[in-house]
């Protein structure tokens, strides 16, 4: 009786194909510390693991750091970078999980709301104009980007909200109208910008970077990442009941407009935060939950986690790549996660065109 | 438990329409509501699971007006099943069935030994507990509708809500579906197209024309030929079902009610 219990347990957990999160989510993270350890001994000037730790160890212990350039290149250039790294990736994967269930559609992407274009367009006016930090990448510059997504979602909102609901096809048309707008304008700003020096920072900003990382950078999303994993995550179950549509949420309790007004807010502040620190990082949010779902399943409980894990490690060893491909510059993080990204998509598509659905 | 529907007035993208509906379903019947395209079954069933909020009427369960309890709580008694088919994000059966638990677990909390036992106990008496493994969107439509049905009993409501069940499904599946609904003591409130299977399987019928209900009964009672060419506008004759004995409804495929001859006697065949 027994014998047979297991064995058909083990043959629907095979036919669905799908693994237990707990050891899959134990793997990630271990592979995820392991690719930060990698992230801060690689670059220029390679450093032992052994001496990773023991900077980052006498640092955190409070010792005084010892004198020397090591601990300058881990503290302050490396271990900001690996993290924010690590946050931004987990962020796109828990971000691009979240809205693929609000706008109901496995390959939704967080930027078809529009407010990485609003955000973009405040990072390009900082530049070009020259209101940020005399340009360059910093504090200035993610301040008028994350002003420009928050602008950006009240624009969405205002005009999703209309016909009630925040239904996912007028969400998603507002978005993507209002995006294509605003990203005319800055098309429009960059042939405008005179010099080179411009024209290169802002290119390199659009395609997604993390070379800006620093102390201060980190704060904003070591906050918001976390708490909105933890806000989602308390709402896995009315997630899944998206899944099936909102007259089945409804049916189940779940208040449907006001868990997708939130959603929307959610999501948004957090892409805000993402490209305010980082730029638009191509295709992380659209394939790190998919690849997830494969693995893990589709039930939000499991995902959620597993997504942000997967997302984190992803775009950490992206950047270790980014940062070593050349010898002589280093590639946006966007160009690289964008190679991988758009024939892994393809991939995908093929896959659920194969099978049907 | 049952519900009440006193003078409900429903509004669905700008449009009134459901105006001034009123029934009853009772404890532990089969409730069917029966009408024609755009008649409002579907919007006055959504009022029930609470998709859409009445402009005006009440809507009752067991005596108290649902607006007066969380949406939470309602769900706790009230399982809908909607004409949604879901979407494609991987879940299993089993997944799927397990969000009829959705109304009694609080934020965070897992699944423990007793849903588990409610999810497998669902997924028996629909007959799908082999399937509990696989991609819910992997099913043939019979198999989804079934599932879908099991999510429902997940639920453990008092009262079921079905819109339109039999849709899309052969004649094989429909009739497995009405026999697991009749073979439930819950007090269901079911809308269907087909007149033949509502006057088997309902106790009562509602006929829903332009918003309202025109008509309440029996089947035997309210379907008529005269009920037939009023509010669906189609010739058809009333028999005895020669196997079961229930009302069975001969439509005239020929002609529309208003096209057709009136003289027409029905005993006699007009072809030789």
């Amino acid at each position: 009786m027994a014998f047979t219990l297991v064995r058909r347990n083990a043959a629907a957990a095979k036919e669905r194909g799908s693994l237990p999160a707990g050891p899959v989510a134990a793997v990630l993270a271990v592979a995820l510390l392991a690719a930060l350890t990698a992230a801060v001994a690689c670059g220029s000037t390679s450093i032992p693991p052994g001496e990773v730790w023991s900077v980052v160890w006498r640092r955190l212990s409070g010792e005084a750091p010892r004198p020397g350039t090591d601990d300058l290149i881990v503290w302050q250039l490396r271990v900001p970078r690996a993290l924010l790294a690590a946050l931004v990736g987990a962020g796109l994967g828990v971000v691009g999980t979240a809205v693929q269930a609000l706008v109901r559609n496995p390959l939704a992407d967080p930027y078809l709301l529009g407010v990485s274009n609003g955000a973009s367009l405040g990072a390009v006016v900082s530049i070009v104009l020259g209101l940020g930090a005399g340009g360059a990448l910093g504090l200035g510059l993610s301040g008028a980007a994350f002003a420009g997504a928050l602008a950006t979602f009240a624009l969405v909102w205002a005009v999703a909200r209309r016909g009630g609901g925040f239904a996912p096809l007028r969400l998603v048309l507002a978005g993507v109208a209002i995006g294509q707008f605003l990203s005319g304008f800055t098309s429009y700003l960059v042939l405008q910008a005179g010099d080179e020096q411009q024209t290169h920072s802002v290119l390199f900003w659009l395609m997604g970077s993390l070379s800006g990382a620093t102390w201060e950078l980190l704060a904003l999303p070591a906050v918001a990442v976390p708490a909105a994993l933890l806000w989602l995550q308390a709402r896995a179950r009315g997630l899944n009941a998206l899944l099936m549509g909102d007259e089945t949420a409804a049916g189940l309790g779940i208040d449907v407009t006001r868990l997708r007004r939130e959603l929307f807010t959610v999501t948004s502040v957090l892409t805000g935060v993402l490209v305010a620190v980082s730029g638009a990082i191509a295709f992380v949010a659209l394939m790190v939950p998919h690849v997830c779902r494969l693995v893990v399943g589709g039930g939000h409980r499991r995902l959620l986690p597993v997504s942000a894990l997967f997302g984190a490690l992803l775009l950490v060893v992206v950047d270790i790549v980014c940062r070593t491909a050349m010898d002589t510059q280093e590639l946006p993080v966007g160009v690289v996660t964008s190679l991988l990204g758009a024939p892994a998509l393809l991939y995908l598509l093929d896959r659920r065109l194969g099978s049907g659905s | 438990m049952r519900i009440d529907i006193e003078d409900l007035h429903v509004a669905y993208a700008g449009r009134t329409v459901v105006a001034g509906a009123r029934l009853v379903a009772a404890e532990g019947e089969i409730t069917g509501l029966v009408g024609p395209n755009g008649s409002g079954k579907s919007t006055l069933l959504r009022t029930v699971y609470r998709h859409l909020k009445p402009t005006a009427g009440r809507v009752l369960l067991a005596g108290t007006e649902l607006r007066e309890m969380t949406p939470l709580q309602s769900a706790r008694h009230v399982a809908a099943l909607p004409q949604e088919r879901g979407s494609d994000f991987e879940l299993t059966v089993r997944e799927v069935v397990a969000m009829g638990r959705t109304p009694y677990k609080r934020a965070f909390a897992g699944e423990d030994a007793a849903d588990r036992d409610v999810v497998a106990q669902a997924l028996t008496d629909v007959g799908m507990a082999e399937a509990a493994g696989r991609r819910f969107t992997a099913l043939s439509g019979g198999e989804r509708q079934r599932v879908l049905l099991a999510r429902a009993f997940a639920q453990d409501p008092d009262v079921l809500v079905l819109d339109e069940p039999t849709n899309h499904l052969d004649i094989r599946h429909q009739v497995d579906l009405l026999v697991l609904l009749r073979a439930q003591r819950r007090t269901t409130l079911v809308s269907l197209h087909d007149l033949n299977a509502a006057a088997s399987v309902c106790d009562r019928l509602h006929v829903l024309h332009e918003g309202a209900v025109v008509a309440s009964g029996p089947p035997r009672d309210v379907l008529t030929p005269a009920l037939m060419a009023e509010v669906f506008g189609v010739r058809a004759a009333v028999v005895d079902h020669p196997l079961t004995g229930d009302p069975l409804i001969a439509f005239d495929h020929r002609a529309a009610a208003d096209e057709a001859p009136t003289a027409v006697p029905l005993e006699t065949p007009t072809r030789g």
